[in-house]
């Protein structure tokens, strides 16, 4: 079917224009519903939208950061009930966070202004990359979540965010199916601190992140982040308390590396905070817990996080108080 | 201000586009031109508004040079040593005083000009201008058109490089006063062929074209190949994507710019090649460098070292750099070589043809690309000379070989994407019609209307903004 040319321009111009409109409301429905673009990771926007909506800045005094090992393995809403001396606990875990990257993460400590302690929640397989954040910027975060941005600016930024359009729709589509099932390592249901405890039991479990162990691998830039963070919060006077999660006891025993790696890494973060200040908590050796409340091979399913939860609450109401 | 950008996509053209339209169809025709020239004008400026008056300057100079040139040689020496002064100060001057400084181990300041926008361009075009003023082959131009036929904003920043005799009788034809609907179709389909190659598959192939260049510290052989075809795909659907756009725009103003591509890459010889690679800088060489030289006139060997020199001169004009001179003359070297093999009368198979001409210019573009001479020792060192490693996957299959199974493309993640991207290349350079082969097929139907939409989605991808290559240039 050949149309006439002045025919076939308008019809053209007319589909194109109603795409564009079509682009701009489907664009107010993603950022009303789903974690708006800001950085490069899906956990850590749905974390800016979650603290921007749903957190009390004022009454949080308690920080949790990590990786997966922050966010999955310490329960937010069991330390807050276990311990006596912590108010408002926010997890400001990112999945896959190195050390680096927390340091970053770190630079948004401005909004809570009541903050007295940070814990962090790592495994020796966390230091073994070093990466950090693409295009992260943290006084803008901060402005965004604050409400501190002009009208243009916030309408400058929700253009930029939704300028990609077929991004939108590829986050939205994975979001229900990645990120909202709990017996997916990918979930990114918050409870009310943020915390994201893990469903995996019995079929859910993975059999190669089961059995398989993390390599010796390590980096000296994340443990030099370490001791930048360490540092950084002294100077700030908030306490640092490190925590070493419990790492499946059968794949110790089996697999020759892992007894040294875990040592050797006990022992470097030990120096770096007895340098630069900061306590340390070994739950791997103060727990000894059974597989029954593992997930994988470091990762605690929501039972293991209660413990490991209740445990944290103890050290910190008993030693770190002092 | 980009093509690819919302501001001139949904601001500056649809607004330019109807005034100028408007002002036609009020029979102000002087008026409408000159608001082509404002607008021109505005959209150079928009990067900087300091390269404005470099511009102006040298279209006032030149159309005075040009109106008393005719048959008067010093006017001639003057122009091209004005032009080409311009060019070598703000172009070659740092490259200049830091070989000096080299050489006579000097330590001369660096000037650190800034490089004017589209300044090779707009002065090459000059240069045909002036020559062919002095020759007697230009008419009598006003300033106005003059102005116009180097500003106009399709072609001003990265060509194709025009010639003042297509394009001036074209602003005057009182046919192109009125708007066309089959030209601002024709012009909507080429334009987002072009927007889709540039932001589509020119910025994708440019993340690991950086990422091997400029990012990794080595290469393995798999790395080393991804990351120079990456580059040789980037090139051309980036160059190629902006002139699409420029000639879909300029249609929208009944303007037909010249074809600058033609299937590069199915190229079977160096010199097929530059019939088809920006074609309008391979028509201004010839025309005004490798005749004059004497061209084939004057014996074989004189031949050959004018080709070489031509093409020298070719790299040179591409940028301040010896890795450009060096790209020049592999060029200038493979079509003198090109010459003597056809003067033999060898015959070669046309696979194998191609073969040696897309590896030659593949590896040829290692060069152009590289910031540094080791970035493209790196990237050469680890095509062929990098380890090679295949995915795990094939382990079981290939054990028996001396081969080492892991991340057989690391730097780049071992994404199954960039093997999907490179093949869609090959089919997309080999198999399909390009755009000017398209631009004749064109009818107005729903097939071609929906193509165009679908291409045009490309502006919901736009956050990847970069500017094109050639705006180097």
């Amino acid at each position: 079917m050949i149309l006439r040319y002045e025919s076939y321009t308008k019809v053209l111009i007319s589909m194109f224009l109603t795409t564009i409109f079509g682009a701009v409301i489907y664009s107010y429905f993603f950022i009303q519903n789903y974690p708006i673009p800001i950085t490069n990771r899906i956990s850590l926007d749905a974390k800016i939208g979650f603290i921007k909506n749903r957190v009390d800045r004022d009454r949080v005094d308690t920080i949790i950061v990590g990786s997966s090992i922050g966010l999955n393995n310490v329960a937010g809403e069991v330390l807050e009930k276990s311990s006596k001396i912590i108010d408002g606990v926010l997890n400001l875990s990112v999945y896959e966070a190195t050390s680096p990257q927390i340091e970053q993460v770190l630079e948004l400590t401005p909004l809570f202004p009541n903050l007295k302690r940070v814990i962090y929640s790592a495994q020796f397989s966390d230091f073994a990359y070093a990466g950090r954040l693409k295009d992260f910027d943290s006084r803008f975060i901060i402005d965004y979540i604050s409400g501190n941005l002009s009208i243009k600016d916030m309408t400058s930024f929700y253009f930029r965010s939704c300028q990609n359009i077929f991004f939108c729709i590829k986050r939205q589509w994975s979001w229900g199916r990645e990120h909202q099932n709990s017996n997916q390592f990918t979930y990114l249901g918050f409870d009310k601190t943020g915390s994201v405890p893990l469903g995996i039991y019995g079929d859910d479990i993975i059999k190669s992140r089961w059995e398989n162990p993390h390599s010796d691998r390590e980096s000296d830039y994340a443990f030099r982040a370490l001791d930048e963070i360490a540092k950084k919060l002294k100077e700030k006077r908030i306490k640092l308390i490190f925590v070493m999660q419990p790492y499946r006891e059968p794949l110790v025993k089996k697999f020759k590396h892992l007894k040294p790696t875990m040592e050797r890494f006990e022992s470097r973060v030990k120096s770096i905070l007895d340098r630069s200040g900061g306590e340390f908590l070994n739950l791997h050796k103060r727990l000894h817990l059974k597989d029954i409340y593992f997930a994988d091979r470091s990762h605690l399913n929501s039972k293991g996080a209660v413990i490991s939860s209740g445990e944290i609450a103890k050290f910190i109401d008993r030693e770190v108080k002092r | 201000m980009l093509f690819n950008s919302y501001e001139f996509i949904f601001i500056f053209l649809p607004i330019t586009f109807f005034i100028y339209f408007y002002l036609n169809s009020k029979r102000l025709i002087t008026l409408s031109k000159a608001f082509l020239i404002l607008s021109s004008l505005f959209f150079y400026s928009w990067w900087n508004i300091s390269y404005l008056p470099l511009i102006l300057i040298s279209l006032v100079f030149n159309f005075f040079v040009g109106e008393y040139i005719y048959n008067k040689k010093y006017l001639l020496s003057i122009g091209v040593i004005f032009n080409l002064g311009l060019l070598g100060y703000f172009k070659y001057m740092d490259f200049f005083i830091e070989n000096i400084n080299l050489a006579l181990d000097k330590n001369i300041s660096l000037l650190h000009l800034a490089l004017p926008l589209a300044i090779s361009f707009y002065t090459f075009q000059q240069i045909a201008y002036l020559v062919d003023s002095y020759r007697g082959e230009t008419k009598e131009y006003s300033f106005l058109d003059y102005t116009l036929f180097v500003t106009f904003f399709p072609q001003l920043i990265a060509g194709p490089i025009v010639h003042h005799a297509d394009m001036m009788p074209q602003f005057n034809s009182s046919k192109n006063m009125v708007k066309s609907y089959k030209n601002i179709s024709l012009g909507l389909f080429i334009f987002s062929i072009g927007l889709f190659k540039k932001v589509a598959i020119a910025d994708s192939f440019a993340i690991w074209a950086t990422q091997g260049f400029d990012v990794a510290t080595s290469l393995n052989m798999v790395e080393g190949w991804i990351t120079s075809l990456s580059y040789t795909f980037q090139l051309y659907f980036d160059f190629s994507g902006y002139t699409d756009m420029a000639i879909g725009i300029a249609l929208l103003f009944n303007i037909n710019l010249p074809k600058n591509f033609n299937s590069p890459y199915k190229a079977t010889s160096i010199q097929d090649f530059w019939r088809r690679w920006h074609i309008t800088l391979s028509d201004f060489l010839k025309r005004y460098l490798y005749i004059p030289l004497g061209g084939n006139r004057e014996g074989e060997v004189r031949t050959y070292l004018n080709l070489f020199i031509t093409f020298l001169l070719g790299g040179v004009w591409h940028g301040a750099g010896w890795t450009f001179i060096f790209w020049g003359a592999m060029h200038g070297g493979a079509l003198a070589i090109h010459r003597f093999w056809q003067n033999m009368g060898f015959k070669m198979n046309s696979i194998l043809a191609w073969i040696i001409t897309f590896n030659f210019i593949n590896i040829s573009w290692v060069f152009f690309r590289a910031k540094e001479w080791g970035d493209a020792i790196k990237v050469l060192d680890g095509m062929f000379f990098g380890a090679i490693i295949l995915p795990t996957a094939l382990s079981s299959k290939l054990n028996s070989l001396p081969i080492e199974f892991g991340k057989w493309s690391g730097i780049f993640h071992s994404s199954p994407e960039i093997i999907i991207y490179l093949f869609g290349g090959f089919i997309a350079i080999l198999a399909l019609k390009n755009s000017m082969e398209l631009k004749r097929l064109f009818r107005p139907t729903p097939l071609y209307m929906i193509w165009t939409l679908l291409s045009l989605m490309s502006i919901f991808i736009l956050y990847r903004k970069s500017e094109f290559i050639y705006f180097n240039f």
